[in-house]
């Protein structure tokens, strides 16, 4: 187990060295000149040189990137070419907020669709079944612009339930920043009313966020179960009179978790680079929102500090993934 | 049959339980924004603030409250009037400005408004060599005569530079930012996303991605505002912006689009501003770096005569528009209102462009989707000027890269916003049309002519406005005649707020900013 984790942590350093280098390349290639499209309205050459000047981008390319290299090194990921602000500060400004949505949408997603995974496979072809499957299509197909609106329509707009945008109602004092989750900061700082507030802002998010996860685990679950059913130990342990409650949940669903929680895994990974749609629908403030706008305004350093900062964590989630199937399939252990 | 109706009732209970869960995070709904606060939604959170380095109106809507300049718009007019300054002399040969500044102003920190702030602010402002340092290339130096008295040195005429005070670059900082300076920047990463004036409001938080909250400057020493706050608060989704107005939660709307305005107006507790504006949308026709054809009067005539103009205003800016007469917009002095103006008349282009042996022309047109209705107007065009025979290839690309081809002259058409900086027409001709500043720099279609060349640069400096308004008219005759634009329309400044908010003055120098500080709300819509 630890040599799987040196292992990776071995990778970490070329695929961080690999990542950067490829999205530097690609955000270089492109047209588009950071400069023109912050300088104003009409700058004159003069402003657009000086622009280029302070962030080095006359220089060649392969300069620059060593540059980057040789900060990146020293833990400096370079100055926002927009906000003029470190990127690293940005960074830890979006990525928790990302983070904090995403794991309550997993919560959600995981919470409510195992459950229903399991109870699909298991009335296979009933009524029940029939239901879950429908309401499971309905996560993927709908779009979440239009899902998103809706349910800021009913709830927002005609129950009053929940607020439409943002994190924290704006009367309301910001937490200090701790962990960058505000319903783990508010409770740091034992505001409990700002506690309430945040979680009330999460739902709808998180919840249209999570419906689309919730599709793909019971459809997961609901297949992998339907497999392990079928498999001769389901058949034995029932011939020698093990209750069907023990068997679906001792066995059956402990093998049918095992490729669940690699999907499940890999879909965290991919939506930690922002989910893009909901951020924008819902206003909240995270790295999806945030990278968009960096690349359109060709603002590389954010665009770097952001790759690398995925690519960790991507890598360290697949490690985390691995782990847990290492501590739950015997077999991976040999 | 027994363990289907289990499974059914298994699977209502986990419904129900994640309904529980729902509704007990609930309260009841918000209540209607406060009397002494006002909300307002954009639709994008801004980048930087600093005076000496921000060009963008956008971001202006924030610092312009929060600083002073020497000389202040009156109201809606576009003149200026006295503001940090009391009075000022223009010496005999126009080159030296004097200002008396008032006394008793001061910044956000209690520190005094005097002759060396302003001396600090226009040192630091041209040391910083940023977009505002190119409206103030005609400034030589500042000098200090006394703490109350402080003279401007020109290198030259520059009828336009009172006006230019009164821009948002013109600002008071106070100068003590000097102290917060990291790496020589002057304080440029400090005032980035912190406010440092004598204005009556001054920043207090910039959740980034979610709200700037502006607080009153107690040591402010004009009239004490009727707001004690006020929230810029981000609302990417023009639905629910409309959604969050509707509900009095927020009290202006910046993001709702043209289209939905009319419907919006007739909303309840809803006002919609509507104001001349003085911005303009209009055509870069590529005189001399793109399609050969162009460069040809004759084919620019066309194209002119070719467009739709109506029916463009019609569909992208819900009719809220006017079509221009010649490039200097109607509310600004210089504009002709006997210049000619261009109709839309096909048989006519399509004569002009078989007069210039011209056929099968096919050409490009860029746009990026920076301004939301440049898609439904890119097609409109393309559809009028095939009516010509003239093909038009649609190039939609990325806003940076748009902006980075416009500056090479690497395009045949493209579309195009402009709104002068300061009440001068020397902002839309001298812009637009010397061969001195291709490119980004304002003149976009790359024109040249010399006889227009020596109207524009003797109207730029000399200071009789009656003369210049002479000059500027004969040039406008020649641009108009040349097309070297497709002079297409001036917008109307559109404004959707709560009807209990009252005071709010649209300049059109002022665009997106707000006089928050004689701004106020009454109790009931």
């Amino acid at each position: 187990m630890l040599r799987l984790v040196r292992q990776r942590l071995a990778m970490l350093v070329l695929v961080l060295f690999g990542v950067s280098f490829i999205t530097f390349l690609m955000s270089h290639v492109l047209p588009g000149d950071p400069a023109a499209a912050l300088a104003g309205p009409h700058p004159s050459k003069e402003v657009l040189q000086a622009i280029r000047d302070q962030f080095g981008l006359d220089k060649p390319l392969p300069v620059q990137y060593l540059n980057y290299l040789n900060d990146l090194i020293h833990g400096n990921l370079g100055t926002s070419i927009r906000s003029q602000e470190p990127v690293l500060t940005e960074l830890m400004r979006y990525f928790p907020t990302t983070l904090e949505l995403i794991t309550f949408a997993f919560i959600f997603a995981i919470l409510l669709g195992i459950p229903l995974g399991v109870i699909s496979a298991v009335k296979k072809n009933s009524f029940t079944d029939y239901v879950v499957r429908l309401f499971a299509v309905g996560g993927v197909s709908i779009p979440l612009f239009w899902g998103g609106l809706v349910m800021i329509l009913v709830f927002y707009a005609k129950l009053g339930w929940f607020p439409a945008s943002g994190r924290l109602d704006i009367e309301l004092t910001t937490p200090e920043t701790v962990t960058g989750f505000y319903t783990v900061d508010t409770l740091i700082s034992g505001d409990t009313e700002a506690f309430f507030n945040s979680v009330k802002h999460l739902v709808m998010p998180a919840v249209a966020l999570g419906y689309v996860q919730l599709a793909f685990i019971v459809r997961q679950v609901r297949s992998s179960m339907l497999d392990a059913l079928s498999q001769d130990y389901y058949l034995t342990g029932r011939a020698n009179g093990l209750s069907k409650r023990f068997l679906i949940i001792r066995y059956g669903l402990r093998n049918a978790l095992i490729p669940s929680i690699t999907i499940i895994g890999l879909s965290f990974g991919s939506l930690l680079g922002g989910a893009v749609v909901t951020e924008t629908i819902f206003d909240w403030p995270g790295m999806g929102k945030y990278v968009t706008e960096s690349i359109l305004g060709r603002d590389f350093p954010a665009i770097m500090g952001f790759t690398v900062i995925i690519a960790l964590a991507y890598v360290i989630i697949n490690l985390l993934v691995d782990l847990l199937v290492y501590s739950l399939d015997p077999q991976t252990r040999k | 049959m027994k363990s289907r109706l289990r499974a059914r009732v298994s699977l209502l209970s986990v419904m129900a339980l994640v309904a529980s869960l729902f509704i007990a995070a609930t309260a009841p709904a918000n209540a209607a924004v406060s009397r002494t606060s006002l909300i307002v939604a954009m639709s994008a959170d801004l980048d930087y603030l600093d005076p000496a380095a921000t060009m963008d109106n956008a971001q202006w809507k924030i610092t312009y409250p929060c600083y002073q300049r020497l000389v202040e718009y009156n109201g809606a007019d576009t003149d200026v009037v006295p503001g940090l300054a009391s009075s000022w002399k223009i010496s005999d040969n126009n080159l030296v400005y004097t200002f008396t500044l008032n006394t008793g102003n001061k910044f956000s920190d209690g520190t005094e408004v005097n002759a060396k702030a302003v001396k600090y602010t226009f040192d630091r402002l041209l040391k910083i060599a940023k977009g505002p340092a190119d409206n103030f290339g005609d400034l030589k130096e500042v000098t200090v005569l006394n703490p109350t008295t402080v003279s401007f040195t020109l290198k030259r005429t520059s009828p336009q530079f009172l006006y230019t005070l009164a821009g948002n670059y013109g600002g008071i900082v106070n100068p003590k930012v000097a102290n917060k300076a990291v790496n020589g920047d002057m304080g440029q990463s400090y005032l980035a996303n912190r406010t440092a004036g004598s204005g009556a409001f001054v920043l207090t938080e910039w959740k980034k991605g979610q709200f700037i909250k502006l607080r009153q400057n107690r040591h402010y020493a004009g009239k004490k505002p009727a707001f004690t706050s006020v929230i810029f608060k981000i609302v990417g989704d023009a639905s629910s912006q409309r959604l969050q107005l509707a509900k009095g939660e927020i009290d202006i709307a910046e993001g709702i689009p043209t289209d939905q305005l009319a419907n919006v107006g007739k909303t309840k507790g809803i006002v919609v501003v509507n104001q001349p504006s003085l911005t303009v949308d209009y055509l870069y026709i590529n005189n001399s770096k793109g399609n050969p054809a162009l460069s040809k009067k004759a084919v620019r005539q066309a194209i002119n005569y070719a467009l739709d103009y109506k029916g463009i205003i019609d569909v992208t800016q819900a009719g809220f528009a006017t079509q221009m007469r010649g490039p200097i917009p109607v509310g600004m002095w210089g504009h002709d209102r006997n210049l000619f103006q261009y109709t839309t008349d096909y048989a006519k282009a399509k004569s002009l462009l078989s007069s210039a042996g011209v056929s099968n022309l096919s050409i490009d047109l860029l746009y990026s989707a920076r301004k939301p209705w440049w898609a439904s107007e890119a097609l409109l065009i393309q559809d009028n000027l095939a009516k010509a025979g003239i093909k038009v290839n649609l190039k939609l690309t990325d806003y940076a890269t748009s902006r980075q081809m416009i500056d090479k002259g690497d395009f045949d058409l493209s579309l195009g916003v402009w709104s002068p900086d300061y009440a001068d027409p020397f902002m839309f001709m001298n812009f637009w049309f010397d061969s001195g500043s291709f490119g980004l720099a304002g003149n976009r279609s790359f024109y040249s002519n010399p006889a227009v060349d020596k109207l524009i640069r003797e109207a730029a400096n000399i200071t009789d406005q009656k003369k210049r308004t002479e000059l500027y008219v004969a040039a406008q005759k020649i641009v108009v005649d040349e097309a070297a634009y497709g002079y297409m329309y001036q917008k109307n400044y559109l404004l959707p707020m709560r009807s209990n908010i009252k005071g709010f003055v649209f300049n059109p120098m002022l665009e997106q900013m707000y006089n928050l500080e004689t701004m106020y709300k009454t109790s009931k819509a």
